[in-house]
């Protein structure tokens, strides 16, 4: 047990560096989620047009992405896009995987939002002299977010979790702050510890916020 | 190209085998501790009720990537030494087995508690109860869930890499660092994690269907 009283000891050091360590992981948690959230908007709205390439290839990117490791993706991007001479640094690098990733979540999730607003909304709106654009700007995408915003919420909770890879492509997240106190220190099992314990922290808040976002969204839900 | 997928192939194959056993062995250890941690969730022990509910908050509040970094590199410390692909099936398992827990609750949650009143008027004890009546008509509801858990596990396996298990992207790390096409390597590595996952896939929707339209499908014939 002596590594931990030497943790002690070491307490304020270890404690100051994975807190800053978790700063980039709100960082990467914060505009991966953004732009998942633009891109999923962006396609589900793409595939509500009947166009029917548009919605093949917007396929095509849902699968393979959901069908993939994200860590997978990560590699590509990095490790991958450098081989062609195109060097991207770890954190971009990781906004944009879990990005692109995310965004083939949500795309799933904001179609399911579309649909679940009535037909007669959208042909209502058309009546009224609506384009299609200020339908789904005035009538649709706001009907559609409450549908949207729990399964967003869950999401954004599971991305906090996920950017523990992003110490894989070397971004200096909290992971891999910890990774890197470990070599230096030795003093594995509390650094892990405390790492757990910071990730938790920072996502139980999320979750009850998730799980509130859901029980508000079903309360007063007009049966289907 | 072709040639150099020739090469590559044995070794990735390899990986393919390792990343099926690591699913299937942690799906089996999360499936098989989930039932005690839903039951206790479900139960009328308010200790037992806290404890389930710690750890499931516990491990879906943290990152598999921290846990197996705990389970592998925390317990040699304290005397425990795993192999990285033991290190990985359990932390893929206590892992999972939080989520799967949650299904199962949600699966027996979802039957009707006339089923429950029914069985214990007709003289059944709690046991018998969950046994004969709850649990045979939950595995229907938990059916398609667990489905989509286990394709989330198959691209979750990628992390034990990072502990070094011998799973396929280790294998793929090593191809690298051999032939240095990283780009080609991983997308051929992304495809074949495709090829495992959309059977899977399709599979869940099957059941879904299947699930949704209420009755087997010989009755409506």
């Amino acid at each position: 047990m002596s590594e931990w009283t030497r943790s002690a000891s070491m307490m304020p050091e270890l404690l100051s560096a994975l807190l800053s360590g978790a700063l980039t992981t709100i960082e990467i948690t914060f505009f991966s989620f953004i732009l998942a959230t633009v891109i999923g908007a962006a396609l589900a709205i793409v595939q509500s047009f009947p166009a029917t390439l548009p919605r093949a290839v917007i396929r095509v990117y849902v699968e393979v992405m959901r069908g993939t490791p994200v860590l997978t993706q990560l590699f590509v991007l990095y490790f991958g896009l450098a081989q062609i001479g195109i060097k991207l640094d770890p954190i971009p690098v990781a906004i944009l995987g879990f990005g692109i990733n995310g965004g083939a979540l949500l795309t799933e999730v904001f179609r399911a939002g579309l649909q679940s607003v009535h037909v007669g909304q959208s042909e209502a709106a058309f009546m009224l002299g609506m384009s299609r654009l200020k339908a789904l700007r005035y009538v649709l995408l706001p009907q559609a977010m409450r549908v949207v915003i729990p399964p967003l919420a869950n999401y954004g909770v599971g991305l906090l979790k996920e950017t523990a890879l992003a110490s894989a492509v070397a971004a200096p997240e909290l992971s891999f702050y910890a990774r890197n106190l470990v070599t230096k220190t030795y003093l594995s099992g509390p650094i892990y510890v405390m790492a757990a314990t910071i990730y938790i922290a920072m996502s139980f808040p999320l979750s009850r916020l998730a799980q509130h976002l859901e029980l508000r969204a079903s309360r007063g839900r007009r049966a289907p | 190209m072709i040639q150099l997928l020739g090469d590559w192939l044995p070794q990735l194959l390899q990986g393919v085998l390792w990343t099926l056993r690591l699913m299937v062995l942690s799906f089996a250890l999360a499936a098989v501790l989930a039932l005690p941690i839903a039951l206790a969730r479900l139960s009328a022990n308010g200790m037992l009720r806290l404890l389930a509910h710690l750890y499931v908050e516990l491990v879906r509040g943290m990152p598999s990537l921290t846990l197996l970094f705990l389970i592998y590199f925390g317990l040699p410390n304290l005397g425990i030494t795993l192999r990285a692909i033991d290190a990985a099936v359990i932390g893929l398992g206590l892992n999972g087995a939080a989520y799967v827990s949650e299904i199962y609750r949600a699966g027996i949650l979802a039957i009707d508690s006339g089923q429950r009143e029914a069985a214990q008027m007709i003289g059944m004890r709690h046991r018998q109860v969950l046994r004969f009546v709850i649990l045979p008509q939950a595995v229907r509801v938990v059916l398609a869930p667990l489905g989509n858990f286990a394709i989330a596990l198959l691209k979750d396996t990628s992390v034990a890499s990072l502990i070094s298990a011998p799973e396929m992207m280790l294998q793929a790390r090593d191809l690298t660092s051999e032939y240095f096409m990283p780009l080609q390597i991983y997308v051929a590595v992304g495809v074949m994690y495709l090829l495992m996952a959309l059977p899977l896939a399709s599979l869940v929707r099957f059941m879904e269907s299947r699930l949704g339209a209420g009755l087997p499908k010989e009755k409506a014939v």
